[in-house]
């Protein structure tokens, strides 16, 4: 059988429209591809976040935990045997002259027990948070003011406290101590300003400080920027912004925010 | 005059247009050398239509213009494959295949005809390289928005002008002679005007794509 021209131009049309189709198929097939493998990465990256925010919690807990047992010792046992040491030095009649010394040491206890029983307090998160944020924070404050010369300025704007995010203040209010550590330690700063704002979705809270500032870009190049790196990992977790403004000679900024509805 | 703007080097000149708009800033001398390759193109072209006017045959043009072709498409390909480690050998084992190919077939044909043979074996070349790349993309871990991604919509121009004129090139012989019967034009030209408006349609887009992504 004989195929005549029409046929064969007509087939040969035939054949180069499939082998259009063909390539049009394989150009969906491949978008489809990659959208799936986008959909598959997406889910990735949600499963290891949600695993590296359980592991932070987690260690987040533990570390509570030893606060909280540190915090009862001292508050129980040396809160008590300091007690005892009270009692027992009122409890002493001698002469004038040495009891004017009793007076003083037992002066004294009545101190280490004051200062044992706030600093209990103090390391005892949970039972910080629990009145609110901002009085956490205040009494950190306070607890800074007794014992170094800071001109301290605190402003709470917040609102209200949510019981169900009472882990995320604890959180913030770590990383507030974390914060505040680092000025002490490396700022040489003689002014501190603290806000904590509250909006309808979220909870921010704001550290300027006075000192000699830094280049942000040179402490992560010298890898000095570990401490900085981490409060920033533990912001993220929490689905948080974290920024810093510093200049040397400037001083340093730093905002924290972080969801809270 | 009017006989120089066909379907075919309209596609064209607007590509090369684009081209120049979009890539003469181009830091990469891969795209840089694609408006270079898309001026070819169109010189060639003129020069077949004037050839033809002129009652000359213009196949030996053409025959030349395929190397500049196959070096050029085969460069890009190298240039995407290189993002995945691989070598030049493969680039210069190929080019050297290529050029033993289109020898041995202008000296069959002594030189009097157009390297058809050359021109599909280099066309199943390129849709295997096409396809090839898909799989790389595929492969790979790094996810890519292909809607907009350049290279991507290059190979998509590339597999579609070749895979789509590879009924063509088989029937070259015959369609040379042949005339479609309720049409002046012959099938081989119809084909690929629409390949080229294919490709050009693809390739303008990438060049957009590219010079959005530049800015």
């Amino acid at each position: 059988m004989q195929i005549s021209s029409k046929e064969l131009i007509i087939l040969i049309f035939i054949i180069t429209f499939i082998f259009l189709i063909a390539p049009l198929f394989l150009i969906i097939y491949i978008f489809l591809y990659n959208k799936k493998k986008a959909k598959h990465l997406e889910e990735k990256e949600v499963l290891k976040k949600t695993f590296e925010l359980e592991l932070l919690k987690s260690q987040i807990e533990v570390q509570e935990h030893i606060l909280q047992t540190i915090a009862s010792d001292l508050h129980d046992n040396i809160g008590q045997l300091l007690s005892l040491t009270s009692m027992t030095l009122s409890s002493i009649k001698a002469d004038h002259l040495r009891e004017e010394k009793i007076n003083t040491a037992a002066e004294l206890t009545q101190r280490a027990i004051k200062e044992l029983r706030q600093l209990s307090k103090k390391m005892n998160g949970q039972e910080l948070i629990k009145k609110s944020l901002g009085h956490a924070i205040a009494y950190e404050l306070d607890w800074l003011s007794k014992s170094l010369a800071f001109d301290v300025q605190f402003k709470d704007n917040t609102t209200h406290s949510i019981s169900a995010h009472a882990d995320k203040e604890l959180i913030l209010f770590r990383l507030f101590q974390e914060i505040l550590s680092n000025i002490l330690r490396h700022a040489q700063a003689s002014q501190i300003k603290i806000t904590i704002d509250q909006t309808k979705d979220s909870l921010s809270l704001c550290v300027k400080d006075n000192g000699k500032g830094f280049v942000l870009e040179e402490k992560i190049t010298a890898g000095d920027g570990l401490g900085l790196f981490n409060l920033q990992k533990r912001t993220l977790m929490m689905d948080g912004n974290f920024i810093i403004n510093s200049n040397p000679g400037a001083g340093t900024e730093i905002q924290v925010s972080i969801p809270y509805k | 005059m009017q006989a120089f703007f066909t379907v075919n080097t309209t596609a064209e000149l607007i590509c090369l247009l684009i081209s120049v708009f979009c890539l003469i800033g181009d830091k990469n001398k891969y795209w840089r050398a694609l408006v270079l390759y898309l001026f070819l193109v169109c010189i060639v072209e003129m020069g077949g239509i004037y050839l033809r006017l002129a009652h000359k045959q213009n196949y030996t043009l053409y025959t030349c213009f395929l190397v500049i072709e196959c070096t050029m498409i085969s460069c890009f390909f190298y240039h995407l494959y290189k993002k995945y480690h691989h070598k030049p050998s493969l680039l210069y084992s190929w080019l050297g295949l290529f050029l033993l190919i289109y020898t041995a077939e202008l000296f069959n044909n002594n030189f009097s005809n157009f390297a058809s043979k050359t021109a599909t074996f280099m066309s199943v070349v390129f849709v295997i390289a096409s396809l090839y790349y898909y799989m790389l993309i595929l492969k790979d871990e790094h996810f890519r928005k292909l809607e907009s991604y350049p290279p991507f919509w290059i190979v998509n121009g590339i597999l579609f002008f070749y895979f789509g004129s590879t009924a063509c090139n088989v029937f070259f012989d015959y369609l040379l002679h042949e005339r479609a019967h309720s049409l002046s034009l012959s099938t081989r030209y119809i084909t690929f005007n629409i390949l080229n408006v294919l490709l050009y349609s693809c390739w303008s887009y990438a060049f957009i794509c590219r010079y959005r992504q530049r800015n």
